[in-house]
């Protein structure tokens, strides 16, 4: 690769495509995203929106009622003199005189004006409460209110759920430091909190609170005094917000990147390049280039605006170097949708299947960041801890980061295999497409092992993304073949092993269907074997998991049970464990390409034993070890 | 300058080109003619390092095929060369020589000299409004920013009207007289029979005849004999004055002599005609199914 002929292809794309789209497209482009931006940003910052409910409900009140000072603090009510005859005219919703409300609601309007007077009266109380000299006074009952990250087995795990009963933290105002386990997963120091905020600022949850304004303070149960229904737990606003404001921008730009890709592809227009000095490489990288630095830069802009607008209390190159990786994993994933994709038509429904598995794989396990670790599979958490000034480790960094950046490149290796004559204007249909892109790696029978290896940063993002997806049903139990399993770790084993016997296997059928390999069995067998020993070793790269507390939980747990082993094992049992898994993966690998030598419908049904006996497998391990 | 050894194209079982060998001398202008789907795209697309031969190699100046020097010497005219039509003429020219490293200063003389040769004008205008003619011009004018020694050109003039056809194949053949290299494929046998040095007849994916015209004329087409005689002789035409009669034989001349003294006449005249390529080229394509013959040079 040359990086002037890339840089030359990539200023080429952009005055290319600037000659492509009027200014007007250009300005509306604009407007909408910094009208969104703006909503997001008001958002962020606790403000009250644009204040439509203002005045909304009108009250006849005096100065001397008692009730006066509650409508004056609240903007909801509109005051006004009171007036027997406006209430007649339903000119008011409510009238006062002294403590004493003169009118009986009997319109819907009136009943909230009245519900909304009561909640504003109570919240008046704490305020007025919370300036008194005599706390004890104003608050004879204090509690403590902790929220801390969630560590180990879900609380409402009905197993029982040993590793969680170290970290309850809401039971009194005694303090929970003494009942934090170590191992929980930084849930120690919750217990530093003060007690009268019960904001939980000490403890990973505790920023957003600060940071939020009213109806943030809601949301995230920031609640500063009140009775105990009034404590909820805090609902992760501001994370889904920020998260919100990174992702978005993303899928404007792949659709104009997957539509440059793909027309190059329609009436062959790129075949004319592949006839100049420059290499694929070039081309694919010069033209991909300007749509990674301009959503990098976008991101960069958003993080400086939030940053130095005040509106988050940090922010720094962190938050952009963490977008890098989600970028790529964008970008590939439509480069190969384009360079599958036989239309315009096809590439829509490609471009929106990524936009929707991706934002849900970046977005979903942000938006909890500060609720369970599963969320650092997403780099947009890093994104979401820097802006709120929490510390980004470099394992965490790490963690979240190089799957999709791994799984980027090979996405693109995958794409750039279709990137020539042959293979570039061919009308083929997707799935076939994705063999001729497996098939391009395959040169001989080593190059099996090689394949295994190189999917490997797919198998783990699709993983992690099962993972993310599935925790949520971790606290469901479900009796299979006698033993008490969580309906979570079932599901999750489950895809696992469909997604790790597809990439054992795939690229070995893909070579059979292209005749790659010679169509024996004892030549089946052999690339089976080392399909499975190329994604064993490619599989110890799951010790990234490691870089997280992912194991801490048991579905995390249960799905790298295969990258791990427990502690304190004699040593030929830890031998044996670590050789379980390659005997495994080359039997089941193995079973698979004989049925790929055979066919497709041979390869269909071979794929479903290699998934059974892989499963029978795993959750027998699980049982044994989770 | 060009040289294909046993060049070879599958894609899965199907065969577009089974073991080509040719060779092309530097300033020579080599035809490859064909009825659809002979594989003479396939075989230009692989001299161009587009696509990669099966089996075989092909060499230009003695580089392969796909390496960027060989690229960088060779000028490619697909039969369709859809152009970014966002673009202008001159910001597309441009593109390319600087895809090429051509300095800017070179680049901008070459793209104005060529597209005044080509008499292009509206050269500010975006290419997506410009015609088929104007736009062929244009991808006439990319395939040569880079002032190569060698122009693989796959139906030049294909789908343009009869009097830009005209200009297309005069220009190509002051190409020739440059001293370029030109490897050609048309389906009007005229333009090749016209600039071409040499041809090859490319049948089924295979090479079914070879040579320059008077060999594949010798070999394939017919020399006819218009003799004329001052009596009338069975099947004679009367034309001027004379009587003509067109046979295929010197034999056939000696009994027409003959036919004409027992009529008490003599022959006053006699010329020959040669076929045109196109019925050598139907010639060639009737004996394809009958077998494959080699005229001027074994298949290496």
């Amino acid at each position: 690769m040359q990086l002037d002929k890339l840089l030359r292809v990539a200023k080429w794309e952009v005055t290319k495509n600037a000659g492509g789209v009027d200014k007007r497209t250009i300005l509306v482009m604009a407007l909408s995203l910094v009208a969104m931006g703006a909503v997001a940003a008001i958002a962020v910052s606790g403000g009250t929106g644009a204040g439509m409910d203002n005045g909304i409900y009108r009250i006849g009140v005096d100065e001397s009622s008692p009730y006066y000072g509650v409508a004056a603090d609240d903007p909801t009510f509109d005051i006004r003199e009171p007036d027997p005859a406006a209430i007649e005219r339903r000119q008011q919703e409510l009238l006062y005189r002294g403590t004493q409300l003169q009118s009986v609601p009997q319109t819907a309007k009136e009943r909230a004006a009245l519900t909304e007077l009561r909640d504003s009266t109570a919240r008046y109380n704490d305020r007025t409460l919370a300036r008194d000299d005599n706390q004890t006074a104003a608050f004879p009952v204090s509690v403590t209110l902790v929220y801390e990250q969630q560590s180990g087995s879900s609380q409402l795990d009905p197993r029982g759920g040993d590793s969680s009963d170290g970290s309850g933290s809401s039971d009194g105002g005694s303090g929970t430091s003494d009942s934090s386990d170590s191992s929980a997963g930084g849930s120690g120091d919750g217990s530093d909190t003060d007690t009268a905020g019960g904001s939980g600022d000490g403890g990973t949850a505790g920023g957003s609170g600060a940071n939020l304004g009213a109806i943030g303070a809601r949301l995230t149960g920031d609640v500063q005094g009140g009775t105990p229904s009034d404590i909820s737990p805090p609902f992760p606003f501001e994370s889904l917000v920020l998260a919100f404001l990174y992702i978005v921008p993303m899928n404007f730009v792949i659709q104009a990147y997957g539509s440059s890709m793909l027309s190059e592809r329609l009436n062959r227009r790129g075949e004319l390049l592949l006839v100049t000095p420059a290499s694929r490489g070039d081309i694919i990288g010069g033209k991909t280039l300007p749509y990674l630095a301009g959503a990098v830069g976008v991101a960069a802009l958003i993080t400086a605006a939030l940053r130095f607008g005040n509106i988050a209390p940090a922010g720094s190159y962190v938050a952009v170097l963490a977008v890098v990786p989600l970028v790529v994993l964008f970008l590939s994933a439509t480069f190969c949708g384009a360079m599958f994709a036989r239309s315009f038509k096809e590439l829509t429904f490609v471009t929106v299947t990524i936009t929707v598995t991706l934002t849900s794989y970046a977005f979903v396990p942000a938006i909890f960041t500060d609720v369970t670790p599963i969320a650092l599979i997403s780099p947009l958490t890093l994104v979401v801890l820097d802006l709120t000034g929490q510390p980004v480790g470099l394992s965490s960094f790490v963690f979240s980061t190089a799957p999709p950046l791994l799984t980027g490149l090979v996405l693109f290796g995958l794409g750039a295999g279709l990137y020539r004559e042959e293979d570039m204007f061919t009308q083929r249909p997707i799935p076939l497409k994705v063999l001729d892109a497996l098939a391009g790696g395959i040169n001989s029978r080593r190059s099996a092992l090689k394949m295994s290896i190189v999917l490997l940063p797919l198998v783990i993002v699709a993983e992690l993304a099962a993972i993310a997806f599935l925790f949520v049903l971790d606290s469901v139990s479900l009796n299979v073949f006698g033993t008490n399993q969580s309906l979570g770790i079932v599901l999750v084993l489950g895809v696992i092993v469909v997604i790790e016997e597809l990439a054992k296997s795939l690229h070995v059928y893909a070579g059979y269907e292209h005749a790659r390999y010679e169509r024996t069995l004892r030549s089946a067998l052999g690339i089976g074997a080392l399909s499975g020993l190329g994604f064993f070793i490619g599989e110890k790269g799951l010790l990234i998991a490691r870089l997280s507390d992912l194991e801490s939980l048991p579905i995390g747990e249960a799905a790298l049970q295969g990258a791990t082993l427990p502690a304190g094992l004699p040593l030929w049992v830890a031998g044996l464990l670590f050789l379980l898994p390659l005997a495994l993966h080359t039997v089941t690998a193995a079973i698979s390409s004989v049925g790929a030598s055979r066919g497709r419908r041979a390869y269909a049904a071979a794929l479903t034993v290699a998934i059974v006996v892989h499963f029978a497998y795993n959750f027998t391990v699980v049982s044994t070890l989770v | 300058m060009i040289d294909a050894r046993d060049i070879r194209k599958e894609y899965g079982g199907f065969v577009a080109v089974q073991g080509s060998s040719f060779s092309v001398d530097r300033g020579e202008v080599f035809g490859i003619i064909g009825p659809n789907g002979a594989g003479k795209t396939t075989t230009l697309k692989m001299l161009a390092g587009l696509l990669e031969p099966t089996s075989g190699t092909a060499e230009i100046a003695g580089l392969d095929t796909e390496t960027a020097e060989m690229r960088q010497q060779l000028g490619f005219l697909p039969e369709e060369s859809p152009l970014y039509e966002e673009m202008t003429p001159i910001s597309y020219l441009k593109f390319f020589a600087d895809l090429y490293d051509v300095p800017p200063d070179v680049a901008e003389e070459r793209m104005h000299d060529t597209l005044d040769e080509l008499e292009l004008e509206h050269r500010d205008r975006k290419l997506g409004d410009m015609s088929k003619g104007m736009k062929r011009k244009v991808a006439i004018a990319r395939s040569l920013i880079n002032d190569p020694d060698v122009l693989i050109y796959d139906e030049p003039a294909s789908g343009l009207d009869p009097l830009t056809t005209n200009y297309v194949i005069e220009f190509t053949e002051q190409l020739a007289k440059e001293g370029k290299t030109i490897v050609f494929s048309a389906h009007n046998l005229f333009h090749v029979e016209s600039i071409c040095d040499r041809v090859v007849i490319m049948n089924e994916g295979e090479i079914v005849a070879r040579g320059d015209l008077d060999e594949l004329q010798a070999e394939y087409g017919h020399t006819r004999y218009h003799v004329y005689t001052t009596v009338d002789v069975p099947d004679g035409v009367q034309e001027n004055g004379s009587y003509k009669r067109v046979v295929e034989s010197m034999d056939a001349v000696e009994k027409t002599r003959e036919q004409a003294e027992a009529n008490g006449g003599d022959v006053v005249d006699i010329r020959t005609e040669e076929s045109s390529l196109e019925e050598v080229f139907l010639n060639v394509a009737e004996a394809g199914t009958r077998g494959t013959r080699y005229v001027e040079e074994d298949a290496e």
